[in-house]
Formats: C-alpha cells, sequence, structure tokens
C-alpha cells in the first residue's frame, strides 16, 4: 500500500492500522533526512500549506512548520486565540478566505471538538487536524506511538499507562485509539473528577492509584495539566494533584523493571513529572519531538500525494 | 364554510361507536352531518387516499414559532402552515419570544393573529416575568386572556421555591404548569448526552442526572403543593421510572416526549452533525426503549414536536457553537409512522396526538359521531413520500431528515369550517 485510504488526516479513529503503518514507513525516512546535513526536500515544492491555530500553540505549530518548510512547501500562518465566532467570522468563511489565495492544505488547530470534520465537509481542502478540543490531536498520537515503536521495536503487545487529566485530553483519546489499532493495552489514571464516566466504553484499564498503575506498564505517559481548559476547578491545587499524581525518581525507583516515560509538552516541572524523571534515562521526551517533525513530514507528504498536480 | 365527503375513511377515535370502522363521512357547515356506507352529496369536494384515516384534529403540546422577536426563523403565519401541513389543528406555542409572552397584550397578539383558519394557536404564558427565573408572571391575568399553560420553555426553573410558588398560585385557576426537568449545575455546558458517544467525541455530556435530580425535586414540589405538573418533554429511562412511580401513588404529573427521542439514539451524532444537537440530548437505547415503553402503558400521555426553528447559521458551524434544537411539525407523524407503526397502535398515537394533550389545556374534544364540530386530521399510514425541504413550509430548515423516505403521510386538516389539504 502507497496510498492513505483517507484525503485528510481528521483523527485516528478514521485510519486503519494499514495507514498508521504507512505513516511509520514514510516516516522513517523522513527522519533520515532531518538528520542529514541538508535536511530538506522538493517533494512540496509547488504546494502552499496554511496554518490556522484558532487556540494558542507554540510546539504544534512549529513542529508543523518547521515540517512543511522541510519539504519545500510554501506556508502561511493565521492564528486568532480567540475563535471565529467570537470574531464575528465563521469558520468557513475564514478558511474559504484563505483558500481563495490558493492554498492547498491546510493544518488547523481549534477549541471545538468535530471541527476539522466540519471544515473537511465544507470547504474544498485537504485537512490535517491539529488538535480540536478534547477530541482528537493524531499527529500527536502517531508521533508518541512511533516513539514508543521505536524504543521498545514495537507497540504491539506493549502496556501503555496515560496519566493526568483524560476528561480534556486529545491526546489521550487519540492515543487510545492509536495505540489500541497497533495492539498495545492501554490503561488510563488520574483524578475520578478528571475521568469521563464512560472511558471503559472504550476498552482501556481505569486505575486512580499511580503507584499500582506505574507497576503495570511498560511506557507511562504523563499529560501535562491544561488548567486553560479547565472551566471549574477538579482538584484543589497543583501541590494536591502533584502527590496523587506527579511522577517522581521514588515511584519509579520502587518498580521491579525500567519504564519508558514520555510526556506531550510542554511540560510542567514539579506538576505532573519532576525536573529529576524528565532529564532521566527513563525519559523519551526530546525524542517525540524530533520524531513529531518527521510524522508531520509524512502525513503532510502523504496527504498531498492524493491531490492531483503535475509532476 | 366548507363542505367535505370522506370516501372510505377508517375512523380511528377510541371514544367514538363508530372507531375502527371504514366508511364515509359527509362534513357541513362546519360539523359532522352524516356518517355511513356511500354517501352522495352534489358538488361537495371527496377526499380519497389509498387508506384514509379520520381521527378527531391534532394538537402540538410545543412548539415555538419565535413570532414576535425572531420573524425570520418562524412567523405565526409560516408556523401555522407547517402545522397544517403536519396534520395539526391547534398549536401551544412556547413563550421564547422578544418579548416573551408574559402578559395579557402579548397573549392576545397570538391569539388575534390565528382568529380564522383551520389551525389554533394556543400561547402558552411564561411562568416567570420576561422568563429570567426570578419573580411569577401574571399568570391569571394571562389565563383569563386565553392563555392555555405556563412555562418557561427551555430555562428551567433552578430556583426550586419559584416553582412552588407558580404550582400553588395556578392552583384556584386550575392553571397547568410544563416544566423543562435540566439541572443546569448538573447539566454545566453539555452539548450531547454523557455516554460512550461522548467519550468518543471527546464531547462535554449532559448526564441523564441532569435530567432526573430535577424530575425528583419536581415530584416532590406537587406532591407538596398538592398540584399539577406538566414535563414537557423527557428523554431518560430513569424519569420514565419515577413519573409512572409518582402516578401510581395518584401524583397529578404527565410527561411529554418528541418523536425523535422515541426514534434516534446518540449514535447518530458520530459524525457532529449539528441538527442532531437537541435539548434534553439524544440518549442510549437503554432510554429510547423505556421511552417506548412508557408511551404505550400510558406514563408518557403526550408527543410533541418541540418544533424549534434556527438560523443556518446557527447549525452550519461548530458543533459546540450549534444551537439546540430541530423543526418537527412536518415530519412527526411520518417519522413516527414509518419507524414506530408496529410499537405504538393506531388508536395510541391519536391518544397521544389529539385526545391527551386537548384535555390537559383544557381544549375541547369532538367525539367523532354525527353532528360534533368538525375538528379533524386526515392521513394515510400507507404512503410512501420523500421529504424534501423544497415543498415544506416552514422557513428554517434545521431538519436532519430532508431525504427521508417515509412512510405514512398526512393528507389535511379540517377545522373551523375549513378544509386544508397537505
Amino acid at each position: 500500500m502507497s496510498e492513505l485510504s483517507s484525503d485528510h488526516l481528521l483523527g485516528i479513529k478514521y485510519l486503519n492500522e494499514a495507514d498508521i503503518e504507512l505513516i511509520f514507513s514514510t516516516a522513517d525516512n523522513f527522519k533520515d533526512v532531518i538528520n542529514r546535513p541538508i535536511k530538506k526536500v522538493p517533494s512540496l515544492r509547488d504546494i502552499t500549506i496554511a496554518n490556522l491555530f484558532f487556540e494558542n500553540s507554540t510546539r504544534t505549530r512549529l513542529s508543523f512548520e518547521l515540517a512543511e518548510k522541510r519539504l519545500s512547501a510554501d506556508v502561511v500562518n493565521f492564528s486568532a486565540a480567540s475563535s471565529s465566532v467570537k470574531k464575528g467570522e465563521t469558520l468557513i468563511d475564514t478558511v474559504n478566505n484563505i483558500l481563495a489565495m490558493k492554498v492547498d492544505m491546510v493544518v488547523m488547530r481549534h477549541p471545538n471538538p468535530g471541527a476539522g470534520l466540519f471544515l473537511s465537509q465544507h470547504v474544498d481542502s485537504r485537512i490535517v487536524n491539529a488538535g480540536d478540543g478534547a477530541h482528537e490531536h493524531p499527529t500527536q498520537a502517531l508521533l508518541d506511538a512511533f516513539s514508543i515503536r521505536e524504543r521498545l521495536g514495537a507497540v504491539s503487545g506493549k502496556k501503555v499507562l496515560i496519566v493526568g487529566d483524560i476528561l480534556h485530553s486529545r491526546v489521550a483519546l487519540s492515543n487510545i485509539f492509536c495505540l489500541q489499532k497497533l495492539g498495545a493495552k492501554v490503561m488510563v489514571c488520574g483524578p475520578p473528577t478528571l475521568m469521563p464516566k464512560y472511558i471503559q466504553s472504550l476498552g482501556v484499564e481505569v486505575e486512580f492509584n499511580l503507584d499500582k498503575a506505574l507497576a503495570w506498564c511498560d511506557v507511562a505517559n504523563m499529560l501535562r495539566i491544561q488548567l486553560e481548559r479547565q472551566d471549574t476547578r477538579f482538584f484543589p491545587s497543583l501541590r494536591e494533584y502533584s502527590m496523587l499524581y506527579g511522577l517522581t525518581s521514588d515511584r519509579l525507583n520502587r518498580l521491579d523493571r525500567k519504564i519508558i516515560v514520555m510526556h506531550p509538552g510542554p511540560i510542567n516541572r514539579g506538576v505532573e513529572i519532576t525536573s529529576e524523571v524528565a532529564d532521566s534515562e527513563h525519559s523519551i521526551i526530546l525524542d517525540q519531538v524530533e520524531n513529531g517533525v518527521a510524522i508531520r513530514m509524512a502525513v503532510l507528504y502523504l496527504l498531498a500525494s492524493k491531490i492531483e498536480r503535475l509532476a | 364554510m366548507e363542505s367535505l365527503l370522506l370516501r372510505s375513511a377508517q375512523i380511528i377515535d377510541p371514544r367514538s361507536a363508530h372507531n375502527g370502522t371504514t366508511t364515509d363521512v359527509l362534513i357541513r357547515g362546519g360539523k359532522i352531518l352524516e356518517i355511513g356506507q356511500n354517501l352522495s352529496a352534489d358538488g361537495v369536494q371527496e377526499v380519497h387516499s389509498n387508506h384514509l384515516c379520520v381521527s378527531p384534529g391534532w394538537l402540538d403540546l410545543q412548539a415555538n414559532f419565535n413570532d414576535p422577536g425572531f420573524e425570520h426563523r418562524e412567523t405565526l403565519e409560516s408556523g401555522r402552515l407547517a402545522a397544517a401541513r403536519g396534520g395539526y389543528t391547534a398549536v401551544a406555542v412556547m413563550p421564547s419570544t422578544d418579548p416573551v409572552i408574559d402578559s395579557k397584550s402579548s397573549v392576545e397578539y397570538i391569539l388575534n393573529r390565528s382568529a380564522t383558519g383551520p389551525v389554533e394557536l394556543l400561547p402558552i404564558g411564561a411562568l416567570s416575568e420576561g422568563r429570567k427565573g426570578l419573580d411569577i408572571a401574571g399568570m391569571y391575568d394571562m389565563h383569563m386572556a386565553g392563555a392555555v399553560a405556563f412555562s418557561d420553555d427551555q430555562k428551567p426553573v433552578s430556583n426550586a421555591g419559584l416553582l412552588l410558588l407558580a404550582l400553588q398560585y395556578v392552583k384556584p385557576f386550575d392553571g397547568l404548569v410544563v416544566h423543562f426537568p435540566h439541572d443546569v449545575s448538573i447539566a454545566g455546558d453539555g452539548k450531547m448526552n454523557e455516554s460512550p458517544m461522548s467519550t468518543q467525541l471527546g464531547m462535554k455530556g449532559i448526564p441523564a442526572l441532569a435530567e432526573e435530580l430535577m424530575v425528583e425535586r419536581d415530584l416532590s414540589l406537587v406532591n407538596y403543593a398538592g398540584a399539577q405538573l406538566h414535563f414537557g418533554t423527557i428523554s431518560t429511562q430513569g424519569s420514565v421510572q419515577r413519573i409512572r412511580e409518582a402516578q401510581q401513588k395518584g401524583a397529578r404529573i404527565s410527561a411529554g416526549v418528541t418523536p425523535y427521542h422515541l426514534v434516534l439514539t446518540d449514535e447518530v451524532l458520530k459524525d457532529f452533525d449539528t441538527n442532531y444537537k437537541v435539548l434534553p440530548p439524544l440518549r442510549r437505547e437503554d432510554d429510547r426503549e423505556a421511552l417506548l415503553a412508557g408511551v404505550v402503558d400510558g406514563t408518557i400521555q403526550v408527543i410533541c414536536t418541540d418544533h424549534r426553528p434556527r438560523e443556518i447559521e446557527t447549525k452550519q458551524c461548530e458543533f459546540d457553537h450549534a444551537a439546540f434544537g430541530m423543526i418537527g411539525l412536518e415530519s412527526t407523524y411520518a417519522l413516527l409512522n414509518t419507524h414506530l407503526r408496529d410499537r405504538i397502535p393506531a388508536e395510541r398515537l391519536v391518544e397521544m396526538l389529539s385526545l391527551n394533550p386537548r384535555q390537559l389545556v383544557k381544549q375541547p374534544v369532538e367525539v367523532i359521531e354525527e353532528g360534533s364540530v368538525a375538528n379533524l386530521t386526515l392521513f394515510d399510514p400507507s404512503l410512501d413520500w420523500v421529504y424534501a425541504q423544497s415543498d415544506q413550509a416552514s422557513l428554517a430548515t434545521n431538519s436532519p431528515f430532508y431525504g427521508a423516505v417515509f412512510t405514512g403521510k398526512v393528507i389535511g386538516v379540517f377545522n373551523r369550517g375549513m378544509f386544508f389539504a397537505s
């Protein structure tokens, strides 16, 4: 197979296992590219990509922009921290305005679940979802699984723990979908107030005790506590959160084997993970960042190859 | 006044001696003149259909016409036309207007605009002034002007003391309070049912608890006040159970349900289609089955359309920003007949659409017999048709059912001496 089954990347749930494997094998090649002295290929030199960020983001945007530039695409950036609705223009109008300037692909981050799917139904462009509310963040899940595969040789059969604010997390949801499609077992851990009531319907295990959860897993993915996405106080203080769910060296040392520690960034050092752990040999946090560029190059490349264009 | 001859019509009216029989019906001078086989009447318009049925005129207990204030969504005129096409001879309209229907003059505005024609409008006055949930509105004044019930529509009365006051206040004139059970502190900013589907979609959920807590609270208030209450629209298994138990203990409690809660579950939201974004939210299969059981055993008395016109801009947008509600006057019968004709017997359906809502808002319930006033709905459960936006009367387009092939069609309505053919 050399083609994705979908014209867009809206979420992991819309991909099949073969799509994911194709993205990984393509990313393997691009990872080689970005480690060469000349980190650039001409593959998308005829493609213009708009990065539309309706929600604050630094690193995802930077990662996408680097991926685009290393593929030689032309790049335009649009950010509006406030939603399009508040600005008075509808999302469709905003995007159509940008597409009218002959843009081929749209990378969009948006605060509302389903915004990417909605856009794909109403505008004529390839859409890459860079995070839609608490729904999906597919490239993050792909790079996480890619990093696990890189470190452990495979994803299938591995036990992956996701810790933190599961309720508001698109990273958790996309990771669950992606890891399960690749045959991993997934457990989620976090305060009950930040756990969706029906999370078990996704086929994951739920554990509220971090030490028990750590004893189970091969990989622990520590989510960032996103205070900005919480409209209610779901726990009394960061101090209490950290006491219950912060990953410390003590906790790791109590385990009978070495596990891998991941974090989607940016890290709140001392909250969900201590500096000592973040900088330890357990951590593959910076590998994740590097792999993020390769994965995004692969996704953009594969979607662009479905656009009809001159050879 | 128009005359009409119904040819080979099956009479569906549980209280009529003619119930179930297929016969001709001659209407003249606004009354049923004759019922019998092979009637003849020169020059009188005849109605034929493959399987013509006639029942007492249907009454929708909950619709929004947004007039005055939001006439771009729906006007009293377009709404009445939609109602006629949907088989309704009367529609109780909610006070979600601007200004709010909370005074005698605004009640009279609605009544004056529907003084003639086959579709009567029955104003529902606001329960609280301006629907603000602070003080009770002038309900007696509105009652005397013709308001048939009192409700703040889908703004639940969060203040239990205020609802208690309203329940007590309307007792001397036997006013009907219609409430939407929805605890906003539990529902929060939810956009759909809290369920495995909301989990998959990363969407904030409205737990069934939000409705059931409020049902429990309201049942206690009704019990305390010795009053009557109608739950406008319920959606959960737990609500049906609690209401059934309260009724068995003799409480004057009734409840309504929309056709789409009887037909759909939250599975339809998997692609974020905003036309399925409604309040109460679409629930799970267990809930749908419980609602259906409630309809069949009489726990739920009313099927209402909850016709809720919305601007296209508030539906063609991100799901979080989309408005709640769908229109339904022109699709309710067809939707029910298409999906549930094996579950809800025809007589039961007529009770739900006509007899029960009429009794609740104290409208005359004419029996189909010679000499009675002709207030009738004509329909054919055997006709197949395609529901299309292009031939609807409603100004709004927020229906998920366009393009659906329905079985069962409204043929027309006859009321106040006038025939309207759908």
